[in-house]
């Protein structure tokens, strides 16, 4: 049951990552491969803070604002490259703060991480237990869906869409490139940021180890698995990639194969990724072309 | 003569980053993409060279290089066959999507083969040569010609043969090139035997220098990236200029800053480089973004 209980969670959690890159990926076609760095942006922050004593409201409010701050500091300097130079350039920005993750040691500890995150405590000052948490995060991934889906029915994400497609026009309608890219990246990094916090106090541990190139290769697959640019395409795709995942672990092998089991894990998803771009590129759910407010 | 050794171990260094900056600056001057899974060329090459040298053939590792190299071209060949080709016509964000998917392949595929420790082959070639303080090792000095001997070699492809000729049509404007009866085929396929052959031999190289691991590719393929940035996307030249200079900045750095940040400038140097001159510091005209 608990195990049950743990694979609803992290997959909810991935969810909400996922979602939030589906905003700057899949409406804005901005392919942040960095946005892993915001994971563990508010990862850090959150269990930082939770761990020298303040409330954890107060941590998970701050990791959000840090990673949007971030966010928009990133997104002021990157914005100006497009296509796959942004992408490279976001992904040298994501390995810059593991980096700093890993060698600041007077603030994160290094490669050791921080171990014992507290867990948010119920009103009657009791940790919350497994599926106290999970209607929590149940909770957050429905109001992140549900704000996300309003931005992207908004005018907002029509014009995201439509600088998607072809900034020409959108600039001959009068639209501001910038400040909607901006935007756009700093409310996917608030998003990451809630995320990465739910994932500290979640799991009570992290390290650098946790917001690797390979978190990026994972929340990209499930953007894509789901069908990027349709509101309920990342929350599929987490579901397919953590249900392949968990699966892969009940396989009746030996033991002593249990090592080669990640390896595994890992063959599996990159030729996902390769016979999703060669086969369906659209994902399992296409974007809806033509629809209401398109 | 501290910083007289840390600029040596630098040359030798960007001379390895050389060698895979110039495979990935061919292979996006023709193919116009980032080709992520050239980093696993490297690591490909490496233990395949491992392979051929442990117990069931137990090659000395000088035999192994040529089976190994053989075997790498043979995946990047593969590579090109089965995903790249059939999405040649597809935006540049599918074929570099494809090729992080590919890369994702390849390397737990190694990781599945080898496991994840540190492995290292067994020659012994720590012996060096002094001169005063500065110290060579003979591995060290064996990579630099190595890097010499093909960079002179591809120098000599490129402006002595009919086929560098053909190469360098392609990668100016291959529809072009293709309609003056430039065989597209071979010239494509020459791309690829040549990156995957220098990433091999690099990727060997570098493996019996320090030791291999799954993830040799993919930081050997960031700072490749950060050296074909420095020279010019598409500009063999300006790659290998770019991969010493890589070398040397971050042999340079440990006397700076701490040891943990080494990899931190060649990420440093993507981003101020996209920033700044993204055609890279040769360019006089304005670059293409």
């Amino acid at each position: 049951m608990d195990y049950l209980l743990h694979i609803a969670i992290s997959t909810l959690i991935y969810a909400i990552f996922a979602m939030s890159l589906n905003l700057e990926l899949g409406y804005a076609g901005l392919y942040n491969f960095g946005h892993i760095a915001f994971f563990g942006i508010g990862a850090y922050t959150s269990a930082l803070m939770a761990v020298g004593g303040l409330p954890i409201p107060l941590g998970i409010t701050s990791a959000m604002a840090l990673a949007g701050l971030i966010g928009a500091g990133l997104a002021f300097t990157v914005l100006r490259l497009t296509g796959d130079y942004f992408g490279i350039a976001t992904l040298a920005f994501g390995e810059m703060m593991r980096l700093l993750f890993l060698n600041e040691r007077w603030l994160t500890k290094g490669p050791m991480g921080i171990p014992g995150i507290p867990r948010p405590t119920l009103l009657g000052g009791m940790p919350a237990d497994l599926l106290q948490y999970l209607m929590f995060t149940v909770a957050c991934t429905i109001l992140v869906f549900l704000i996300l889906h309003r931005l992207e029915t908004s005018p907002f994400g029509r014009a995201l869409k439509v600088v998607r497609e072809d900034e020409f026009v959108a600039q001959a309608f009068g639209k501001n490139l910038l400040s909607l890219k901006m935007r756009c990246i700093v409310v996917g990094s608030v998003i990451a940021g809630l995320a990465g916090a739910l994932w500290a106090h979640y799991m009570t541990y992290i390290s650098p180890n946790d917001f690797t190139l390979q978190g990026t290769i994972i929340v990209l697959l499930c953007v894509v698995l789901g069908g990027k640019g349709s509101p309920s395409g990342p929350l599929l795709g987490t579901c397919v990639v953590v249900l392949l995942q968990e699966s892969l672990r009940f396989l009746p092998i030996p033991t002593d194969f249990g090592r080669h089991v990640a390896p595994l894990q890992g063959m599996v998803f990159g030729l996902m990724l390769v016979l999703l771009m060669l086969r369906r590129p659209q994902g399992l759910i296409a974007e809806l072309h033509g629809g209401r407010g398109a | 003569m501290y910083y007289l050794q840390l600029v040596i171990n630098g040359i030798i260094a960007g001379s390895m980053y050389a060698l895979f900056a110039v495979g990935l600056t061919m292979v996006y001057g023709v193919f116009r993409f980032i080709n992520f899974a050239h980093g696993e060329l490297i690591a490909l090459g490496a233990y395949s060279a491992l392979f051929f040298t442990s117990p069931p053939l137990s090659l000395p590792l000088i035999w192994a290089t040529a089976p190994a190299v053989a075997c790498t071209v043979c995946v990047g060949l593969l590579q090109d066959r089965l995903v790249f080709q059939p999405l040649c016509h597809g935006t540049r964000m599918t074929l570099l999507i494809a090729s992080i998917g590919l890369s994702y392949l390849l390397r737990n595929a190694i990781q599945f083969g080898f496991g994840s420790d540190l492995l290292s082959y067994n020659v012994d070639l720590a012996a060096g040569y002094e001169w005063g303080p500065i110290i060579v090792t003979r591995m060290q000095l064996s990579m630099l010609i190595t890097a010499v001997v093909f960079l002179t070699f591809l120098y000599w492809l490129f402006t002595r043969t009919m086929l560098g000729k053909a190469l360098r049509a392609v990668a100016d404007n291959m529809e072009l090139a293709g309609i003056m009866g430039i065989p597209l085929g071979r010239v494509n396929r020459t791309v690829w035997i040549l990156a995957a052959t220098f990433a091999a031999v690099g990727g060997i190289l570098l493996a019996m220098d320090t030791s291999l691991e799954p993830m040799m590719g993919v930081i050997n393929l960031l700072k490749a990236f950060a050296a074909v940035l420095l020279g010019g996307p598409g500009n063999v030249w300006g790659a290998l200029i770019g991969g010493i200079a890589i070398g040397v900045a971050e042999n340079l750095s440990v006397a700076v800053l701490s040891p943990g940040y080494k990899d931190f400038i060649a990420f440093a140097v993507i981003l101020v480089m996209l920033l700044f001159r993204p055609g890279g510091i040769f360019s006089f005209q304005k670059g293409m973004r």
